[in-house]
């Protein structure tokens, strides 16, 4: 038994929404990119045993376990009111748990005859690839898992050596291209863009890219000259992968970043309209 | 345009209609038939000749019996005082089109126009309880051998004149027609139909054959559901294994041999019997349960008994004298509802709070009431029962719209069904007891539209599991399915105000309102929040 663990944040057994067929989804904690409307801003970042948190909590539902340390979170008197994620000024939270690559693989096999295969997802998965690196190995050398699909759904902020050592295990990537301008990028995820750029040639030249996205932001990253240079990025990747424009949408985002705005149906056929000009086929979702 | 029965009326038929009845009253009742403007001529008719069955005395049961079927602990589904038909017929199509018929003047069809004619003829002399067929074969196998050298798109053509006539000639939504299990031109050309015009008739069952069945067939099926909430998918190796000889899926999910059928389907009110139970768990199942059970077998041996040897019905029926169906091939239904409340209520007699569906004692408590019913049935000889070695068909049945209180056979209640894989744990272990059929309902969000993989993988999940029918309902479709059939939500609107020309929509409408049917829970949105809450 392997003493690698991962910080889980989820796992939806069911999703129709992660890649094709039914699949199980494991969500990973911890991001190394910061979006403004990032639904999920409490799988960011790591706990760091503050406790702030634990205050927060009306019921006192949290505890502090220095020893081992964690969180304690007692769900019978948890009301799930979500003011211990709100308190945490790590964007982090106290429900993320230490998982085992058996723990994770003894779910699987619980649901393994109603699946197409697996998604990992985030946060940002690659940030744990040791583990996973081991995950994928033990399904695809396992008779009763070998079938399933693995999928991997990244920012792409990773380094190729990272990518080299998993691709192997891997059935494909999907990824999501935020804006192509350095300076948009920086606006709308904190950080600049060139490895993620890079990270989506490479995945298309060794086969592995499955799904580009590019999330419309109004104001951010819906100027026609940025929409023509992320179109002209995406026509350059090959036909077979499939490509998408999502409408960015503010459910569930953090309070701060409560200005940003949702694309209008206007903004979005403009968008379709400029990638059809390039001669991408796009999935509107 | 038919005129639908005006809800209140036809409850007041259907109440009245289990004694025989007196004089007075019955011309009461004819006259208030005649008279009502808002059925035509052939519903008067149906009801006219209703009135007319309840003049004759229910066939011989105990008195106890009798009280029973009074007070709706036993059921039998509106077959009416003296039945003088099959409640369930499945014609040996296949053998009509290869002998010809000499009562309808029909000779064996030889190519793909007759053979449409042929079965047209023949659907409307099928008897039933409804007056409309409740099953019209396995369409695909029964046209391939006449396709000739027909193009799909000629083939097409054909098809949708025969399917709007099915739909306007037989427009009652338990009318119900098969394809597969192979992978074949017609039931492609089928499915394309069926998205087209969005009618609610016939009923469509897919035969699914995991070594047979392509995944195309099945994805091309699934994108039919998600149009018009049908076909329902069936367990073929599973469900043909029961049989031996053919089977036919009819009305609402029975599965029963072709060839023959059921002369009568009695259920039994669980929950009602649940409610009249003094003393606990084991006494409900060794006195209770046993008494109702074999009670409700009484009754299925009297109706048998008097449609075969008083009416003489498979002597002088010319679907019997020319062999398209024979008393060997037909058995009787046990069928039976209110599992869940039947379920809940010993649990909480018994201290417990577990509920059917989302606890395992509550499922381990389920299925014992099941496997115990099932050895009642299975150890009672019945006459005229040979299509099944002398036993009923034990049948799940779906529920119709008068289950106020009552959750349809063995699913889950409406509204607390669990996740997925719950729901499939909790109902696939009983699946195997139901020769006579079982069907359960899925619900999925609508965002499955974009990913019907995701469909196949959960169909073949299910019946990895041991699942021998499921169909399932988008959350946001026009297409519902009500207990064991289908209706257009707009027909249901369409019904409450001015009405429907499909006599199953007033069942429908009935259900809607007794029923949390159009409230299911959504269960999985297009973001990711709350999944860290969920640990
Ligand atoms: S979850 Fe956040 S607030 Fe709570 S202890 Fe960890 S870092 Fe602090
Ligand atoms: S969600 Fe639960 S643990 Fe968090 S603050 Fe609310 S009650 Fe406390």
């Amino acid at each position: 038994m392997s003493k690698l663990q991962a910080n889980i944040s989820g796992i939806i057994k069911s999703s129709v929404i992660d890649g094709p067929g039914n699949r199980m989804v494991i969500f990973f904690q911890a991001c190394n990119l910061n979006c403004l409307y990032c639904h999920n801003s409490h799988t960011i970042g790591l706990c760091n045993l503050c406790g702030i948190c634990v205050d927060a909590c009306p019921t006192n539902s949290l505890q502090i376990d220095t020893e081992n340390k964690r969180i304690l979170h007692q769900e019978n008197t948890c009301m799930r009111c979500d003011s211990c994620i709100k308190s945490c000024p790590e964007n982090s939270s106290p429900f993320y748990k230490k998982m085992s690559v058996e723990e994770i693989v003894s779910e699987i096999h619980k649901v393994r005859d109603f699946i197409s295969g697996i998604t990992v997802s985030g946060g940002e998965v690659m940030l744990q690839v040791d583990f996973l690196r081991l995950l994928f190995q033990t399904i695809k050398s396992d008779k009763e898992l070998s079938h399933l699909s693995i999928l991997i759904d990244s920012n792409g902020n990773i380094a190729q050596d990272k990518w080299d050592s998993i691709l192997p295990f891997t059935d494909g990537v999907m990824l999501d291209l935020k804006a192509f301008s350095q300076e948009n990028h920086k606006k709308i995820t904190g950080y600049s863009n060139e490895t993620i750029l890079e990270s989506i040639q490479y995945l298309d030249k060794r086969k592995k890219l499955k799904e580009l996205r590019f999330v419309l932001v109004k104001g951010m990253n819906n100027h026609e000259d940025e929409l023509r240079k992320v179109s002209q990025f995406m026509s350059s990747v090959s036909a077979s992968v499939g490509k998408s424009i999502i409408k960015m949408r503010k459910h569930g985002i953090r309070d701060e970043y409560a200005f940003v705005e949702e694309p209008n149906a206007d903004d979005m056929e403009m968008a379709r309209n400029i990638f059809e000009e390039s001669g991408l086929n796009v999935l509107m979702i | 345009m038919y005129i639908p029965l005006l809800p209140s009326f036809c409850l007041f038929l259907r109440h009245k209609m289990r004694k025989n009845i007196s004089m007075e009253d019955f011309n009461k009742r004819a006259f208030q038939v005649i008279t009502d403007g808002n059925l035509d001529y052939r519903q008067k008719k149906h009801h006219l000749a209703y009135i007319a069955e309840s003049s004759q005395a229910y066939p011989e049961v105990s008195a106890e019996a009798k009280e029973a079927l009074e007070k709706k602990i036993i059921c039998d589904l509106f077959e009416g005082n003296a039945p003088y038909r099959p409640r369930y017929v499945l014609p040996d199509y296949a053998l009509a089109m290869k002998n010809g018929i000499d009562y309808l003047e029909l000779e064996a069809p030889k190519d793909f126009d007759e053979a449409i004619n042929f079965l047209s003829i023949l659907y409307v002399q099928v008897p039933s309880i409804t007056g409309y067929s409740v099953y019209l074969g396995n369409i695909d196998q029964l046209l391939l051998d006449y396709v000739g050298d027909l193009s799909e798109e000629e083939i097409y053509k054909k098809m949708k004149l025969f399917w709007r006539f099915i739909d306007r000639t037989l427009p009652d939504a338990f009318v119900h027609i098969n394809i597969g299990p192979e992978d074949n031109i017609i039931a492609r050309v089928i499915l394309r139909i069926e998205r087209e015009l969005k009618q609610v008739v016939p009923n469509l069952t897919l035969k699914y054959d995991p070594e047979i069945s392509s995944d195309e067939l099945l994805l091309e099926a699934t994108k039919t559901v998600f149009e018009v909430a049908k076909p329902h998918i069936a367990n073929h190796p599973m469900t043909a294994a029961d049989f031996k000889g053919n089977y036919g899926v009819v009305s609402c999910y029975n599965s029963l041999p072709e060839g023959g059928g059921s002369h009568t389907l009695v259920r039994l009110n669980l929950k009602k019997i649940c409610d009249l139970h003094q003393g606990d768990l084991q006494d409900f199942l060794s006195n209770t349960l046993k008494k109702y059970c074999i009670m409700t077998l009484d009754i299925i041996e009297a109706r048998s008994k008097y449609l075969v040897e008083t009416v003489n019905y498979y002597e002088t029926d010319f679907l019997a004298k020319e062999g398209i169906i024979s008393l060997e091939n037909f058995s009787a239904m046990f069928g039976f509802y209110g599992l869940a409340e039947c379920v809940n209520q010993l649990m909480k007699k018994s201290g417990s709070q577990s509920e059917y569906g989302k606890d395992e004692d509550a499922n381990q408590l389920g299925h014992l009431i099941l496997e115990e019913m099932k050895k009642i049935v299975d150890a009672r000889e019945l006459p005229y029962c040979e299509a099944n070695e002398g036993k009923a068909f034990f049948h799940s049945q779906s529920g119709i719209d008068i289950d106020i209180e009552e959750t349809a056979g063995a699913r889950v209640p409406i509204g607390s069904e669990p996740d997925i894989y719950s729901h499939i744990q909790a109902v696939a272990p009983h699946h195997h007891l139901f020769t006579g059929g079982i069907s359960d309902i899925f619900h999925f969000d609508d965002t499955i539209k974009r990913n019907p993989e995701a469909v196949l993988d959960i169909v073949k999940g299910a019946f990895k599991k041991g699942m021998r029918m499921f169909t399932f309902n988008l959350s946001d479709s026009e297409f519902i399915r009500i207990t064991g059939y289908l209706v257009r939500r707009s027909d249901l609107k369409e019904f409450r105000e001015e009405g429907s020309r499909y006599g199953s929509a007033l069942f429908a409408a009935n259900s809607m309102d007794n029923a949390n049917v159009d409230c299911r829970v959504s269960k999985r949105v297009l973001s990711h929040e709350q999944v860290a809450g969920k640990y």
